[in-house]
């Protein structure tokens, strides 16, 4: 099948995703009940959107087509309360996070349907050790051209979304010491990691030719990329950060994105080149292991800054865009979050405070995740 | 809780030495048959002390239960209860009911700690978020009584004898359900209804019989409501005080105690529970649901519950298993099969009917539900029993009349000998809820 037209959609308009765990009320794992949970919600008010994901423990909720912070929080909690009604007349509960804190990736079940159970044929225990939970989102491009473009000029901002976003410190019953240790999972699989760089929409058809012509890949879903182009929607889908644990960071997150390409389309503030990727994957790791305290490398000066440090520098370029982009909470909340620290850090400090009580199971932390979902706590 | 012995307290119901006497030469054939295949052993185990058997016949349905496991997939407390069936008056005659009363104490704590356990898994919120879910439970127990008390009742029983018949068909087998469960460790909305709905049509049962039994005293001075609402509501609001006390004190006395040592005040803590409610005559059963649900939302998780509370737990289980088949009783079955009929046909319908039928307002699918009133099939006399007992059963009352009694003990039998089988084709096979972990 040819690399399909790339759709017009109206630059900077914004769509989440996200992947949510469900957690049972008794032992706080992850209970295989999303069909339940779907048919609960089949007549939910909301232009959002529910669907299964690979997992029977995992459902992925999308927004519709945003423009601003306000109705896109607005429309994330209405979609959050609607949920977890739901899932209170089916006796779980709803957590974000980008890995549950124990689940055992064998006792994983694959939800039925054909694309889960290729999936699950072609990686075998890869599938399964894929349930972790993300935050993809989408942002509106005017053609492919300028949706490669911007692509590859916010690879170096990357890093930034990954400490930010955060929440996956502990991974089968164990601190990894990694802030995101979700995205380990997702770069054991061929395809993860970046695109390649081509600028063009006619180059990257033809890269696509040549990948479908090998047999790789079927179509655009087999790219694990952390960056990539959704043709149909006419968008690029960022899909590094870890799902967080309220779904004000969510949209504050995807609002500060909005605001990096504004500031990137309009200022042009550099070319992106090839060599940008030389260190990609050391900032990357280096957002993953560290988080917020992570030193990345700039691609053009080569002088190593604290990604703090550059997440400061960078709202600081970009706060009169979010004003104009009426984003400036979300802009705030961000900075704001720079001294509170991530969710890595506020599920570590939960785990430490429960041990501090002589007590450390990680069923503590889950139920905690989930009473902030809820924005209980 | 050497009160709670069952068959000092109700004669009726359970079959007396003069009628497993006048079985004999029924029972003749059968017996023939196990002395020529194995004359030996089985006179040896007959002359041993009960103990002595009861160990050895342990040993057995440890066995059988692997043997069941590996050739039919099926729960391994299907062959604990099949030993025990086999083993009593009913095949081999190596152990008598009576001889079980030296072990009494033993299954009352493990009738005990399976039903704590199963007030452990329970979150009472979850009946106020989901009022659909408490119509049903309700609904499903209400209308299995009632469905059984007038198929009774058309086919001839007394309504007395009826209404009781209706009262204890209301209860699943929450012994059956947690051994089960404990085993197969299904995950999912079906398995979670079960336990919801089994403790609730327990706790049904348990007033339905307090009830039943107050009415039959007062009948012969005349109908009085006052008596009847007291002595329910005494039924219930002691056992939920007694319970929420025993809770309370877990949670309490667990803040000093670290490691195994809590599963030992668990252990303790439901003895003193059950002896205190056969002491107060409240129902030793509700007293340790809600001590379960109590300790449960005090505790959070520093309620660490194994399954069937560890491997001591597990041993105890098997001897209840073993004990439930060897009180398995099917005698009369021939000339009672259509009362016995009656009553497993009407609550198999009511259940599965009333199931099916809020399935969808409560959040459930067709094929779930389906599942889920199938797997609510398994009966348990020997938990009604136990509850019932501790109220005491005054000697002036007549026994109910013996034929639709016996009916009901047959059907008690075969749902309860089924029991594992119901469980495995609604939780695993039609609900298709299962457990990933390697076996």
């Amino acid at each position: 099948m040819p690399l399909q037209d790339f759709a017009t959609s109206e630059p900077l308009t914004l769509g989440v995703e996200l992947e949510l765990q469900l957690i049972s009320t008794h032992d706080q794992d992850l209970v295989p009940q999303a069909e339940d949970l779907l048919r609960e919600t089949a007549r939910h008010t909301g232009a959002w959107d529910i669907k299964p994901e690979i997992a029977r423990s995992m459902i992925e909720i999308g927004s519709s087509i945003q423009r601003e912070h306000a109705p896109l929080l607005a429309e994330l909690r209405d979609m959050r309360d609607q949920l977890v009604h739901a899932s209170r007349r089916l006796n779980i509960a709803i957590a974000g996070g980008g890995t549950h804190a124990y689940q055992h990736w064998s006792e994983q079940q694959i939800y039925p349907g054909e694309r889960f159970h290729y999936l699950s044929d072609l990686y075998g225990y890869l599938a399964k050790q894929f349930t972790v939970f993300g935050q993809h989102v989408h942002v509106g491009c005017a053609d492919g051209d300028r949706a490669l473009w911007l692509l590859h000029a916010l690879s170096r901002y990357v890093p930034h979304f990954i400490a930010l976003a955060a929440s996956s410190p502990f991974v089968q019953g164990q601190d990894t010491g990694f802030d995101s240790a979700r995205l380990n999972s997702v770069f054991a699989f061929p395809l993860s990691g970046r695109a390649p760089f081509v600028r063009s929409w006619e180059e990257f058809g033809a890269y696509f030719d040549k990948m479908a012509g090998t047999g790789v890949v079927k179509s655009m879903k087999d790219f694990y990329w952390d960056i990539r182009p959704k043709p149909e929607y006419g968008t690029i889908e960022l899909r590094v950060c870890d799902t967080p644990l309220t779904v004000e960071k969510a949209a504050a997150l995807a609002c500060y994105l909005q605001a990096i390409c504004r500031h990137l389309l309009e200022e042009r503030p550099f070319e992106p080149a090839e060599d940008d990727y030389l260190v990609y994957t050391y900032n990357r790791f280096q957002a993953c292991r560290f988080g917020l305290a992570g030193e990345i490398v700039d691609p053009q000066t080569k002088a190593r800054v604290r990604l703090r440090d550059d997440i400061v520098r960078t709202l600081a370029k970009v706060d009169a865009h979010a004003v104009d982009l009426k984003s400036w909470e979300a802009c705030q909340e961000i900075r704001d979050s720079l001294g509170e620290g991530n969710d890595a850090t506020w599920l570590r400090r939960q785990h430490q405070r429960n041990r501090q009580q002589g007590e450390a199971p990680l069923s503590e932390v889950v139920e905690a995740a989930a009473r902030r979902w809820r924005g209980a706590a | 809780m050497s009160r709670l012995a069952l068959s000092d307290t109700l004669p009726g119901l359970m079959p007396s030495t003069e009628d497993l006497h006048a079985l004999e030469p029924a029972r003749a054939g059968a017996v023939e048959l196990g002395r020529e295949i194995a004359l030996w052993p089985l006179e040896a185990l007959r002359g041993a002390d009960p103990v002595l058997g009861l160990a050895v016949l342990m040993i057995i349905a440890l066995l059988a239960g692997e043997a069941v496991r590996r050739a039919t997939g099926l729960p391994r407390a299907l062959g604990a209860m099949l030993v025990g069936a086999l083993a009593s008056p009913l095949a081999l005659s190596l152990v008598t009911p009576l001889e079980l009363d030296r072990w009494k104490p033993l299954l009352d704590l493990a009738v005990g700690l399976l039903v704590f356990e199963l007030g452990t898994r329970i979150r009472p919120r979850w009946l106020r978020d989901n009022p659909w879910l408490a119509v049903k439970s309700l609904a499903e127990a209400l209308l299995a009584g009632l469905a059984v008390a007038l198929a009774l009742g058309a086919l001839g029983a007394s309504p007395s004898a009826a209404a009781l018949a209706g009262a204890v068909a209301m209860a699943g087998s929450p012994v059956i359900v947690m051994a089960v469960v404990g085993e197969l460790r299904p995950r999912g909305q079906v398995t979670e209804r079960l336990l919801v709905m089994t403790a609730v049509n327990t706790v049904c049962a348990v007033l339905a019989l307090s009830l039943w039994q107050i009415a039959v005293t007062l009948d012969a001075d005349g109908f009085e409501w006052l008596p009847v609402l007291a002595g329910v509501l005494y039924a219930l609001c002691g056992a939920c005080l007694l319970g929420t006390c025993a809770g309370l004190l877990l949670e309490r006395l667990s803040r000093q105690i670290r490691g195994t040592g809590l599963a030992t005040l668990q252990l303790a803590l439901v003895v003193i529970a059950a002896m205190l409610a056969a002491q107060f005559t409240v129902s030793p059963l509700l007293s340790l649901l809600v001590a379960g649900m109590v300790a449960r939302a005090r505790m959070g998780h520093r309620l660490q519950v194994e399954p069937q509370l560890g491997s001591g737990g597990a041993a105890l289980t098997l001897l209840l298993l073993l004990t439930l088949g060897l009180l398995s009783t099917l005698d009369g079955l021939l000339g009672l099969w259509p009362l016995v009929a009656a009553i497993i046909g009407a609550r198999l319908l009511a259940k599965v009917g009333t199931v099916l039928l809020l399935a969808r307002p409560s959040g459930l699918g067709w094929r779930q539900a389906l599942g889920l009133g199938l797997a609510l099939q398994p009966a348990s006399g020997l938990t009604v029993l136990l509850t019932s007992a501790t109220l005491g059963w005054p000697a002036a009352l007549p026994a109910p009349e013996a034929a639709p009694m016996q009916a009901l003990l047959i059907a008690l039998t075969l749902l309860q000998l089924s029991g594992p089988v119901w469980l495995q084709l609604g939780l695993r096979v039609v609900a298709r809820e299962s457990d990933a972990r390697p076996d």
